[in-house]
């Protein structure tokens, strides 16, 4: 945490806001799984429409992310891999995409709302979710870190 | 309630099927006629990602523009420039009351569907954004001419009023959370006082289904209430649907009520069928599950019956979307009497029991059909003719007024309640083109519009 914090100081001028908009959509598909798996394990529509709401919340927040992150990754490009930022754009279009299906299958009625397609869609998501954060944005400000300070030390 | 671990209940076969069914992908090659009738054809079930919509965006009727009917009927306009009347009753003198009735539209946004169905419904319903609706007017023909010389307004400040009934000197609404009393003398114009509550029907909160169809035992000891569910098919759990999507037996004497029958999604135009003397309705069902699911249907209505909804149609066919299911229930479900097809909208029934129309309508059943929206091909929108014998349902269903849609999918109107009025003539309430409509025989017609 401490080196993530010494890339800002260091950069003036990188505001994260990729990092700060893209915890919305990560918090709201986390939660979209675990409210659907609360309703099927309870059929309490309560929990479907909790669903239903995160799913649209991560969408519209998820899409912001999306655009700053395609920022970053062009503006960032000298400094972080090719492959991290591929591992991200295509990982991120996939959230967003299996993100869109979940929603539409959320806007069904009742039971077939989420079980089964929607709980899969879900889960898919956030699985896809995770890798993408672990092999893609995370481990890129360890190499910002890196390559900042060989550039200090020439 | 305890629950069984749900996931045990997994259907691949629904799922591998919801998961590529997009809308619109199948051309609907369905022939619609096949559901019209006592014994319609049901295709499997489909869910989508976007449900099939089709809307009829609302054009209006032009000057001297009217519904058309068969060559042995003639339609003219009894009232225009209403607003959005829904329900029509005609009292002993002639008079004809038009219930003029807009959706509570308290419906919360309780998921984002309902923000983008809220949207859509306002595009198809001239949802009348006048403040004069909730309302019912008075409309008398003191000639006998066919053409109305008489307009007033008999009662004002309603909330979202539809079935009428009279008994005696009590003349009883049905607002969409009460049965209110109201003392009536025959050939008043206007009624001021204050109604008394006989019966609170479940109203808000949501109030889905809002319509509230009422109708008298023929002795006038009882009233009979179609209370509509509150959902399409449960996602509003099952907490909201306490005593609704059945029709009620309210005492009128006393107030008291007790399900008459249950299992009725959405129940109107409840009638009493001349020679059975049976309870009939017209119902709506249930949406989302394919263009051609599930048909509406008109069907006598037993003591005590149970009629599906949500758990099943049509006897034992299981909603997928209905969790606990209920087979005790299930097993029990009664197959309706009579498919209109699906997405119609029926919501006004009429039997001809007078003696304005040719006579091969004689006894049979008259039913607006509102029209459809969960499909490509749009379905309904029309006036259609069952023939009855010895209290049944004998033949297919035939238009009898339609040109409610123009030539390019447009509504000019929409058909809701139908109802006789003295002289034995059809009347028909549109709520989008804000007209009552008259149709008479056309071969009377000639002679009551002769000059006495």
């Amino acid at each position: 945490m401490d080196r993530d914090d010494s890339v800002v100081v260091v950069r003036p001028g990188w505001h994260p806001l990729f990092q700060i908009l893209v915890s919305f959509p990560i918090a709201c598909f986390t939660g979209a799984l675990l409210t659907d798996i609360a309703y099927a394990r309870s059929a309490d529509m309560l929990w479907a429409d909790f669903s239903a709401w995160l799913l649209a919340a991560g969408m519209v927040t998820g899409l912001l992310a999306g655009i700053a992150g395609l920022v970053d990754v062009v503006a960032k490009r000298r400094i972080w891999p090719l492959w991290q930022r591929l591992t991200l754009v295509i990982g991120g279009m996939l959230v967003l995409t299996l993100a869109l299906f979940d929603n539409l299958v959320h806007s069904r009625d009742a039971w077939t709302s989420v079980v089964p397609a929607g709980l899969a869609l879900s889960a898919i998501t956030v699985f896809i979710m995770l890798v993408t954060a672990w092999l893609g944005a995370p481990k890129s400000y360890r190499r910002v870190v890196a390559v900042q300070q060989t550039g200090v030390r020439q | 309630m305890i629950y069984a671990p749900a996931m045990r209940v997994f259907r691949p076969a629904l799922a591998t099927a919801a998961v590529l069914a997009i809308a619109g992908a199948a051309p609907d090659d369905f022939d619609v006629r096949t559901q019209i009738g006592p014994n319609p054809v049901l295709p499997a079930p489909q869910q989508y990602l976007l449900p099939p919509m089709h809307l009829a965006s609302v054009v209006g009727w032009k000057a001297g523009e009217t519904p058309k009917a068969g060559a042995d009927l003639r339609v003219e306009a009894l009232a225009t420039g209403l607003e959005h009347p829904r329900s029509i009753y005609t009292l002993p003198n002639g008079d004809v009351l038009v219930v003029e009735s807009r959706g509570p539209g308290i419906e919360p946004y309780s998921r984002p569907k309902n923000i983008v169905m809220n949207w859509v419904e306002s595009i198809v319903t001239s949802s009348g954004q006048t403040t004069g609706s909730n309302r019912i007017t008075l409309l008398r023909d003191t000639n006998g001419n066919g053409k109305p010389d008489l307009r007033t307004v008999f009662l004002d400040h309603l909330n979202s009023p539809f079935g009428v009934a009279l008994v005696g000197n009590d003349l009883y609404v049905a607002d969409t959370d009460a049965i209110l009393r109201f003392p009536y003398t025959e050939g008043e114009t206007s009624i001021t006082a204050p109604g008394t509550v006989l019966t609170p029907l479940p109203g808000g909160p949501i109030d889905h289904h809002w319509t509230k169809s009422l109708v008298a035992s023929e002795d006038g000891t009882k009233l009979y209430v179609g209370v509509g569910s509150n959902s399409n098919i449960m996602e509003n759990g099952l907490g909201a649907e306490l005593d609704r999507a059945a029709i009620w037996e309210v005492d009128r004497a006393t107030g008291a009520h007790r399900i008459f029958a249950s299992g009725l999604r959405n129940p109107n135009g409840l009638s009493w069928e001349p020679t059975s003397h049976a309870l009939w309705t017209v119902v709506n069902e249930r949406d989302e599950l394919g263009p051609n699911l599930v048909p509406d249907y008109l069907t006598s209505v037993k003591d005590g019956g149970f009629y599906g909804w949500p758990y099943s149609y049509y006897g034992q066919h299981l909603d997928p979307r209905v969790q606990p299911q209920r087979p005790d229930l299930v097993a029990q479900a009664i197959v309706p009497d009579y498919a209109l097809s699906s997405h119609v909208a029926p919501l006004g029934l009429a039997f001809d029991t007078g003696h304005g129309l040719p006579s091969r309508y004689a006894g049979g059943a008259f039913v607006g059909e509102h029209g459809s929206w969960n499909r490509q091909i749009l379905n309904g929108y029309k006036v259609v003719f069952i023939p009855f014998k010895d209290g049944k349902p004998n033949g297919i269903a035939e238009d009898v007024v339609t040109g409610f849609l123009d030539g390019e999918g447009h509504a000019r109107g929409r058909p809701v309640a139908v109802a006789l009025d003295k002289t034995g003539a059809l009347l028909i309430a549109d709520d989008v083109g804000n007209a009552v409509w008259r149709v008479t025989s056309a071969s009377q017609v000639q002679a009551t519009i002769t000059p006495p």
